[in-house]
């Protein structure tokens, strides 16, 4: 038995009431957006209960972000009221998309218990906290005990080695991971990063622990070191520490080894991410639209490479490029370094911070047989439109330099 | 409500890695039963395997592969299921979201690796919870991995709601 620094996390975290192997673990935050919350609001009405710590939740409206239909502006409008009246203070309204405006607040940090209801959750792991996924009704369990209840996860040691290549980004190392294992491989498991080399930076860290839910992991975590504690230190203005003395030593029932310098950037075909081959395997398919966004592949270290790539350039006749920052701070960050500026000039369009195109939700949903290679975390069947489009996965590098090519590219063609 | 401890319905026969976007597509989300129940029927069309003839939306049991219900947590997807009559999941495997919301909804997530291969669409199931086997066309029986007493015990309450309402109860 292995189950990581996650174990740890977990045993540290539960209350002593045990059932099968379910421990009834403290939560120390929660994240729930707008459709997830419009789900639980009737059974929590009915119970009449009180949540129990109102300051220990962050409520988004990221996904009807502006509402497109009345049915979602009456759900935005009833998600608002209950923010209200429950005085939740951090009820952000289209400030960007939930994953990110999570490990952009004061809130979590490593040795934590997060839950969310929404499957991306894991993305908060990249701090080094345990965080996890759940269905609506679970999430109404946490709000009103502060407690879930969880299986310490088997763990997978994943050892990162060697220099990143400047072509190579953190989507590629999830698709590596993924495309090795298949669509449930890490089926239940925990995934624990370390950064051997202090080469990955947190940006690509989320954007890796985003991913692990596509292998079916309940959540990635990379090991603190001096990249998470600088984060931290900046986002909140002062250092954290773990919060018992982690001695760093965790135990793991299987391990990988991934050699970032041999890595190439890589391409997950339709309908699967899981269905990985390389990025210059790719060429000759022609895309329509390239979707450059979403939790995870709309950061500022994302758009960045994008607007390299773009700068000075035009899309391809007939592209649509689509570009949503992840969050509002972002898009400003954005516009102040000449990300937005570039983009634009290359014939991007730019979305509001949003789900947008990644859920099919709104903005950018794809026609029948049309073709878009973004830069989100599925490509599902009618996922993203139309149940004969197509959707193929890869990095902001790729996603840009196959806007330029109108078809997919690797980037090492565009990159100078 | 709690669980009753024989159920039975007709099989609805689906493969491996069926994911919550094809099942439910996203575009159906919505507070209107009715609408989530045609996101269900849209997601039978697109994975071909809807049951043929008369309301097939009435005492289903799903039997699928492996990481069923894999991808999003949009609980619409499970609550379509309970909307439509399903009454019990069968699977190789379940993926972990999936897993849990299907008992949270008081819908049984049973393992069995063997029975797949052998249903063809429309077949009567009858599932013993108490014995744990499930009976195909009154002559084959599989078995199903016994559920971990926690999952067992939200069914046996009707859903983790109800399983909740005890708990505050100190029952």
């Amino acid at each position: 038995m292995g189950n990581g620094l996650s174990g740890e996390i977990i045993q540290r975290h539960a209350d002593g009431e045990r059932e099968g192997g379910f421990l009834r673990t403290e939560v120390d935050f929660v994240l729930l957006h707008d459709p997830a919350c419009a789900l639980l609001l009737a059974d929590l009405r009915e119970l009449k209960a009180t949540i129990w710590d109102k300051a220990k939740i962050l409520l988004t409206v990221d996904h009807f972000a502006p509402p497109s239909s009345v049915e979602r502006a009456n759900i935005v409008k009833d998600v608002l009221s209950f923010a209200e009246h429950e005085e939740i203070a951090n009820c952000k309204t289209y400030e960007g998309i939930c994953h990110q405006l999570l490990v952009e607040g004061p809130w979590v940090g490593p040795g934590m218990v997060v839950v969310g209801a929404d499957s991306h959750t894991t993305t908060a792991g990249a701090l080094g906290c345990v965080a996890t996924g759940m269905g609506s009704t679970d999430i109404l369990y946490t709000l009103v005990t502060g407690r879930t209840w969880l299986r310490p996860p088997e763990a997978v040691r994943v050892d990162l080695i060697g220099d990143v290549p400047p072509y190579v980004m953190g989507k590629d190392i999830a698709l590596e991971l993924l495309g090795g294992v298949g669509e449930g491989g890490f089926l239940n498991k925990a995934l624990e990063f370390y950064d051997l080399d202090g080469v990955i930076p947190i940006d690509d860290r989320f954007a890796i622990c985003n991913m692990v839910v596509e292998g079916g992991a309940k959540n990635g975590l990379f090991h603190p070191d001096e990249i998470t504690w600088s984060y931290l230190k900046e986002r909140d203005g002062k250092g954290r520490v773990f919060p018992w003395s982690f001695t760093g030593e965790a135990h793991y029932g299987e391990a990988i080894e991934i050699d970032l310098s041999s890595l190439t950037p890589k391409l997950a075909l339709p309908h699967s991410p899981a269905l990985v081959v390389d990025a210059k395997e790719g060429k000759g398919i022609k895309i329509q639209q390239v979707f450059i966004g979403s939790c995870t592949g709309g950061r500022l270290r994302d758009l960045d490479k994008a607007a390299r790539v773009l700068k000075g350039k035009k899309v391809a006749p007939g592209m649509r490029l689509l570009v949503t920052p992840a969050s509002q701070r972002i898009y400003q960050k954005a516009i102040e370094r000449g990300y937005i500026q570039a983009i634009v000039e290359a014939g991007g369009v730019i979305l509001n911070p949003s789900c947008g195109p990644c859920g099919g939700i709104d903005k950018g949903i794809l026609g029948a047989g049309e073709q878009c290679l973004s830069t989100s975390n599925r490509n599902f069947q009618g996922r993203m439109g139309d149940p004969s489009s197509r959707v193929y996965l890869a990095s902001p590098l790729t996603a840009a330099a196959s806007a330029v090519k109108g078809e997919v590219t690797d980037p090492r063609e565009v990159l100078t | 409500m709690t669980i009753p401890r024989m159920i039975s319905g007709t099989a609805w026969n689906l493969g491996d890695h069926v994911n919550t976007d094809i099942l439910h597509p996203p575009a159906y989300f919505s507070l209107d039963e009715g609408r989530v129940k045609d996101g269900l029927r849209e997601g039978m069309e697109r994975l071909k395997a809807g049951v043929q003839g008369g309301d097939s939306t009435d005492g289903l049991v799903i039997v699928a592969g492996e990481n069923f219900g894999c991808g999003s947590s949009r609980e619409t997807s499970v609550r379509s299921l309970r909307i439509c009559g399903v009454r019990a999941v069968i699977a190789h495997s379940f993926a972990r979201i999936f897993y849990r919301s299907l008992a949270n909804l008081g819908i049984p997530p049973l393992e069995c690796n063997a029975i797949q291969a052998c249903v063809q669409n429309g077949d009567p199931l009858l599932i013993s919870l108490t014995d744990g086997f499930i009976e195909l066309g009154d002559t084959r029986r599989f078995p199903f991995s016994p559920l971990d007493p926690h999952i067992e015990r939200i069914l046996e309450c009707g859903g983790l709601i109800p399983y909740l309402r005890r708990e505050q109860d100190g029952v």
